[in-house]
């Protein structure tokens, strides 16, 4: 109990590193909550247009109008061409059509009359464009195998009003799991840099020659001194683990109780566990408090870089992600990144995740091995 | 009394070079003995050895009269070690870090706690219980130090240089808590550089150099072992060569020495040699400005035997 009270002590003078690692973490998951919303949400839109008509507002040109009418915010701009021009200057209106005299002779004979037309050449313009090409093409594909004018419209408009009905069928809450694994990639940054700061910070401190010769000469054994120790930082990267999971389902929602949730979960325990080992590793390696800071910076840092933690995998260069294979968190990113594709969870689509978290586990057998093999080349030197 | 430490034949070698050379003592029950010697005499490998931090090639070392090894735990709760480099953690608070080493020997919370705050008071920490070290002086993190090393009440205290770099007052501070301690019933070995210190705190001495013993007994039986029987020590300005030469003539004189207008006279014989000096001086009307007479000292006896000042 003395020896994990006084970790827990040396703990609490960590504090203020995981709270700034939480911070950013909530920061940017929450920003890109913000920016992923508006990236998905449609609004429906109508231009504003004008119609300056010089044809008789009768069959197909009352048709066209009415069309014009419906889909779009028609301006009504009177006075001369100068206002008309002040008009789309000042972005009140973005297309102005001008019906020509002969529109109905000319859709009737199946030739395409000449339509005038100004532009500010915004996407509301390009909307108002297409709904007049579209109303002239089908018009034109009308025009031979209609007998009279009020046929021909009749086809017209029957066809313009006839609606696509568009259901989704996937389930898949793609929005919120794109956001669940920015956050879980974002989580391989803090918990990697909270684990091995902290730890090597804690190490180093019990680990130093001075303290460390006191505890070999006192009476509790140096097995039971380095299973506290051990246990003590076991507790502490499963309490972070817990801490940024609890987290997620306060940021992420719903998603999180799905099985897409529970994978998520299961890749970052097994991380965790992963960045336990190089945390031990580094403790072992490293003995001088004030390297802590910048080794944090280079392992950490770096491999979220390197192996997509930031940015997404799909914008690095080939010869980064080759580099990155040499890293567990390329395999855990990986792994975050093929859930997002993941629609139903069977033998095929598990699979490859399963493999990428054994991939994960041999790099923390590894880490064990060669932590294992430091210790035992230092042990009995003073 | 009986013998608290046994140390026979104890020899260290590191690839070519014998730290500890065919070493053995023994430490008695309740006695402070003094382990001196220039660095790199043997004296830290010595205590490393004894506490089973370093392996060693041959001898016994007897603690408590079983033999000590890496696991002799039994042995190890009645040793309480204090290290010539301050052993204490920077984010615990000087009663945390007590109550933290003590929690390594003592696991009863109340006896502990009542040990810690014994330890403080010995130290005179009472003041800067919830400092930590980093807000200490180099004298009060030397005291945290030993109260980190002798809360648990060991009956063995071994004392590697605790006053190094300590001021005055701190000094006086731990070597009265040292007699406290011996008083309390622990035996303790105590190495220093200081010889005014073993002076007043050992009961007998041991003099290392190059891993053996050199010399061993109490300061009077050391300072038996010094041909000066007495030293005059003048402060005299221009002394020239002859005058010099004429005093090497007097009676009982050893070695005369002269500099930066300091004559010191080493006399291997009597006792008031200081007479025939003065007499020579009024002769000579050499005036002088102070002129005392000085016992041999440790220092004396280690620099005949070993030609090296003890901080060399």
């Amino acid at each position: 109990m003395t020896v994990f009270k006084a970790f827990l002590k040396v703990l609490n003078k960590c504090k203020i590193p995981i709270i700034i690692y939480t911070v950013i973490l909530v920061f940017f998951s929450a920003f890109n909550m913000q920016t992923s919303e508006k990236s998905v949400s449609f609004t429906a839109s109508k231009p504003n247009i004008l119609i300056v008509n010089k044809a008789k507002e009768e069959g197909i040109t009352k048709s066209f109008i009415n069309y014009l009418n419906k889909n779009s915010n028609v301006i009504n701009i009177v006075g001369s061409e100068e206002k008309i021009d002040d008009a789309l200057f000042y972005r009140d209106v973005s297309y102005v059509i001008y019906v020509p005299e002969n529109f109905s002779q000319e859709i009737i004979a199946g030739k395409s009359p000449e339509i005038k037309v100004k532009t500010v050449g915004d996407y509301g313009a390009s909307l108002a464009n297409m709904m007049v090409e579209r109303y002239l093409k089908i018009a034109n594909v009308y025009s031979d195998v209609a007998e009279s004018e009020e046929e021909l419209v009749s086809l017209i408009d029957d066809t313009l009003a006839t609606k696509v009905d568009v259901k989704i069928t996937s389930k898949l809450d793609s929005n919120s799991i794109e956001k669940a694994a920015f956050y879980y990639n974002f989580l391989n940054y803090c918990i990697l840099a909270g684990t091995i700061y902290v730890i090597c910070l804690i190490l180093s401190s019990f680990k130093e020659e001075n303290i460390k010769k006191r505890t070999m000469v006192s009476s509790m054994s140096n097995k039971k001194y380095n299973t506290i120790l051990l246990l003590s930082n076991g507790l502490f990267a499963f309490v972070l683990w817990i801490f940024y999971v609890v987290l997620s389902f306060i940021l992420l929602g719903k998603i999180m109780n799905t099985m897409h949730g529970l994978f998520f979960i299961i890749n970052s325990f097994i991380f965790t566990f992963c960045a336990l080992t190089i945390a031990f590793l580094i403790a072992n390696l490293v003995s001088n408090k004030n390297a802590v800071n910048g080794i944090v910076n280079v392992i950490a840092l770096g491999s979220s870089f390197l192996c997509g933690s930031f940015v997404p995998t799909s914008m690095l260069p080939n010869f980064v992600l080759k580099i990155a294979h040499a890293l567990p968190s390329y395999w855990y990113i990986k792994t975050n990144d093929l859930l997002k594709e993941v629609e139903v969870f069977n033998v095929e689509t598990i699979n490859p995740i399963l493999t990428n978290m054994f991939i994960i586990i041999c790099f923390s057998i590894i880490f064990i091995i060669i932590t294992n093999m430091v210790s035992i080349k230092r042990k009995g030197k003073i | 009394m009986k013998n608290v430490i046994e140390v026979k034949n104890l020899t260290k070698k590191y690839k070519e070079l014998k730290a500890v050379d065919n070493l053995s003592f023994e430490v008695k029950e309740g006695e402070i003995l003094g382990l001196l010697g220039p660095n790199g005499s043997g004296k830290s490998t010595t205590i490393n050895c004894l506490l089973s931090l370093l392996n060693f090639d041959g001898g016994d070392i007897k603690i408590f009269g079983k033999e000590m090894s890496p696991n002799a735990y039994d042995i190890k709760r009645k040793i309480g070690v204090v290290f010539q480099d301050v052993a204490v953690f920077e984010e615990l608070s000087v009663y945390d870090n007590i109550d933290y080493f003590c929690g390594l020997y003592v696991t009863d919370k109340k006896t502990r706690k009542k040990y810690v705050e014994d330890a403080i008071k010995l130290v005179g920490l009472e003041n800067f219980k919830k400092f930590y070290p980093k807000q200490l002086s180099g004298g009060l993190l030397r005291r945290l130090n030993i109260a980190c090393g002798i809360a648990h009440k060991p009956k063995l205290i071994i004392l590697d240089e605790p006053t190094v770099a300590v001021d005055p007052q701190s000094r006086n501070n731990i070597l009265d808590g040292i007699k406290k301690l011996r008083k309390d019933g622990a035996t303790i070995i105590y190495t220093t550089h200081y010889m005014e210190e073993v002076e007043i705190l050992c009961d007998r001495v041991i003099i290392l150099d190059k891993g053996s013993v050199i010399a061993s007994g109490t300061n009077d039986e050391l300072k038996k072992l010094s041909s000066t029987k007495e030293k005059i020590i003048v402060e005299v300005m221009d002394l020239d060569k002859n005058h010099i030469k004429e005093i090497n003539t007097l009676k009982n004189v050893a070695q005369v020495t002269y500099k930066d207008n300091n004559l010191t006279i080493a006399y291997d014989k009597g006792k008031n040699n200081i007479v025939d000096l003065i007499n020579y001086f009024k002769k000579e009307e050499i005036t002088y400005n102070n002129i005392f007479v000085a016992r041999p000292t440790l220092n004396d006896v280690f620099l005949e035997l070993t030609g090296k000042e003890l901080r060399d």
